[in-house]
């Protein structure tokens, strides 16, 4: 079976001053599949990840998005691709509802379909009476939901989520994770996204990579790299890998 | 009592002043802002002095008598005095003699002065001896009036010597080429007055605070980590930074329209308290723009206000925090305040070229230059000073489209080596 590779990135590099952030880092994320950039913090995770969301560009090296060069076809590449970034935020004096409109508007000029998303990302974010507020009055979880809601309202072809359940207690937690597996089996939106918990990385990753100081160190599927470091958990394969263990 | 308040205030002081931002923001630009404005005060003060006593004073002599003689000779002795035989004020101005000796002013001493003055010192106290002061109304600022008061003081001096009250003096003021009778120029000064006060602080209140709500916008993309959402979105880059700019436009607009609303209601509690009898109708006098005139202010006001918002939007691009964005934005005022308050007491013709260049170069000085120049009819000024904003505007909407259609947005951060001692550099925080 043929897989389309949905993400490609070659020799990707990337430098701010004398600081190498990204080293040579190759990777491949196949089509309907979710794939985990996994590491401490530091490790070049939120570089990579805008650098495919075309946010920065490579110093050097190559990211293709279906094919499309990030760099030179950015403006199309936006139009297939989701991001969610680690910290994002909300817009404080506009309700949860008029958020998601407004989010929505940059997908689609139909009312209708507008609508459609909307309603689809409330839903999601099982928020309920709760959009007519404005967002300020919001927790930390329920903004993230918002956040995430909006990144998949739209069935991207590539959602790219960046620390998706940072900051959320276990249940608002797993409640992501589910809303993301869902939209990959119902809706075949592929997802790249990173994240410093390998426990959950583990349970929600078709595959991962291992990324540290910019290099990926380890790549495959969990059950793969567990048994190929003979480890636990992804945990563990990491500190055996980087050598800590 | 207030346990930890000195511990607390130390943590306080520290914070504060090791900002450089604050430092510069609070410190340092108030110590040269205040001195630069006060030099430019003490200047215009002094210049003013000077212009006055080394004034040339046309004399149009149609009496001829012997006390005539006597006052010119007064004059002279104070004043450089030409003097003219049988010309009447209005072949005076026809025949462009001001412009001629480089004068803006004159007095006419009209026929029976002698006579008057002659009776006068007899004994006859119904009698007064008249001459009449016409002085070039140009709109130039709050020390116009001037010259008019040097002729009261001339006069003045006069009738200490000979007598009280033997002579006074009427005033006319010439505007725009034409005699205005009965016109004192430095009442017309001070009916003035409102608007040359009124426009620069309008425009100086308009662009500070437009400026902070471009800074504001753009920083708390930032600082509420909307920014990078955004620049994934399939949207225009360059939209975002006309969208930014159209707000705050008009925000500022709307509150630029009820400070004016405010300020005009404050200025006619002023204006309720000029003496009655005192009736000038500036409209009459062609002292109020055109609507041509109306229309060159306004594009002048809008391009000095896409500039100004164009380089908060740049400038506020550097700043990690909206508190950071007002207060680099800070340094950017000097350069509102300075021509601002000046030109509301100079002619910027007045200054000397050094200073003149750099008037003309400050893109927020054009407004105001031109709130004057359309006033008496002089819309070449207004005209040069839209051509000049404009190409600084277009040269600093193009530096804001790059700025947002790169990572540099994102990235960018004003550093303040050797003042900054700790935090995290924008490498660690971007991985």
């Amino acid at each position: 079976m043929i897989l389309d590779i949905v993400v490609e990135a070659v020799d990707l590099t990337k430098d701010f001053g004398k600081i190498r952030a990204l080293n040579r880092l190759n990777i491949k994320v196949r089509s309907r599949e979710i794939f985990g950039l996994i590491g401490p913090n530091g490790a070049g995770k939120t570089t990579a990840l805008r650098v495919i969301s075309t946010l920065l560009l490579p110093t050097s090296g190559s990211v293709k998005v279906f094919g499309l060069d990030a760099v030179r076809d950015a403006p199309e590449v936006r139009k297939i691709v989701a991001y969610l970034p680690e910290e994002a935020g909300t817009y404080r004096n506009l309700s949860g509802w008029e958020y998601l409109q407004f989010m929505a508007r940059f997908n689609s000029k139909d009312k209708d379909e507008v609508n459609e998303m909307v309603k689809e990302a409330a839903e999601i974010t099982g928020l309920g009476e709760r959009l007519k507020d404005k967002t300020k009055t919001y927790s930390k979880g329920m903004k993230r939901r918002l956040l995430v809601a909006r990144a998949l309202m739209n069935k991207p072809k590539l959602a790219i989520l960046d620390e998706p359940t940072s900051g959320l207690d276990v249940l608002h937690a797993y409640h992501v994770r589910e809303i993301i597996k869902r939209y990959v089996q119902e809706h075949g939106v592929t997802v790249l996204l990173s994240s410093h918990n390998m426990l959950e990385v583990e349970h929600l990753c078709d595959r991962v990579a291992l990324l540290n100081k910019g290099k990926i160190v380890a790549e495959g599927k969990p059950q793969e790299l567990k048994e190929k470091f003979e480890s636990a958990n992804l945990e563990e394969v990491f500190a055996r890998v980087v050598g800590l263990a | 009592m207030l346990k930890g308040f000195g511990n607390f205030l130390v943590k306080e002081l520290k914070e504060l002043v090791r900002d450089p931002k604050i430092l510069l923001g609070m410190i340092i630009l108030p110590l040269i802002m205040f001195p630069v404005l006060g030099g430019i005060m003490n200047y215009s003060i002094q210049s003013a002095q000077e212009q006055a006593q080394k004034a040339t004073l046309l004399v149009l002599n149609n009496d001829g008598g012997n006390w005539s003689e006597i006052f010119i000779n007064n004059l002279t002795s104070f004043v450089r005095v030409f003097v003219f035989n049988n010309t009447t004020p209005e072949q005076a101005v026809t025949q462009n003699l001001l412009a001629e000796y480089n004068a803006t002013q004159f007095i006419e001493i009209p026929p029976g002065f002698s006579e008057n003055v002659t009776k006068r010192m007899q004994g006859d106290f119904s009698l007064k001896a008249s001459v009449k002061f016409y002085g070039v109304f140009s709109g130039s600022g709050m020390f116009e009036s001037i010259g008019s008061s040097i002729i009261d003081d001339l006069v003045g001096q006069f009738n200490r010597v000979m007598a009280p009250d033997v002579v006074y003096a009427e005033k006319s003021a010439i505007i725009k080429g034409e005699i205005v009778e009965g016109v004192d120029p430095s009442m017309l000064s001070g009916l003035m007055l409102s608007q040359a006060i009124a426009m620069p602080i309008t425009i100086m209140i308009l662009l500070s605070y437009s400026m902070q709500i471009a800074a504001t916008s753009v920083a708390m993309e930032k600082e509420e980590k909307t920014l990078e959402t955004l620049l994934t979105l399939p949207m225009d880059r360059f939209a975002i930074l006309i969208g930014k700019l159209s707000g705050s436009i008009l925000v500022a607009g709307i509150g630029a329209l009820a400070y004016m609303v405010g300020f005009n209601y404050w200025m006619g509690s002023f204006m309720a308290r000029i003496p009655a009898g005192i009736t000038l109708d500036l409209t009459s006098l062609g002292l109020v723009p055109s609507l041509f005139g109306y229309l060159l202010l306004g594009i002048s006001l809008f391009v000095t206000l896409l500039s100004a918002l164009a380089l908060a939007v740049i400038i506020s691009a550097f700043a990690e925090d909206v508190r950071s964005a007002q207060s680099i934005i800070g340094y950017i005022y000097p350069l509102i305040f300075i021509p601002s308050l000046a030109l509301m007491y100079l002619d910027v013709n007045s200054l000397p070229l050094a200073l003149r260049i750099v008037i003309y170069a400050i893109p927020y000085s054009h407004p105001i230059i031109a709130s004057k120049a359309v006033i008496m009819g002089d819309y070449w000024t207004a005209v040069l000073g839209i051509v000049y904003v404009a190409a600084f505007t277009l040269l600093v909407m193009y530096a804001a489209s790059r700025l947002f259609a790169t990572e540099k947005i994102l990235t960018a951060k004003l550093k303040f080596k050797g003042l900054r001692r700790r935090g995290k550099t924008p490498v660690e925080e971007l991985q």
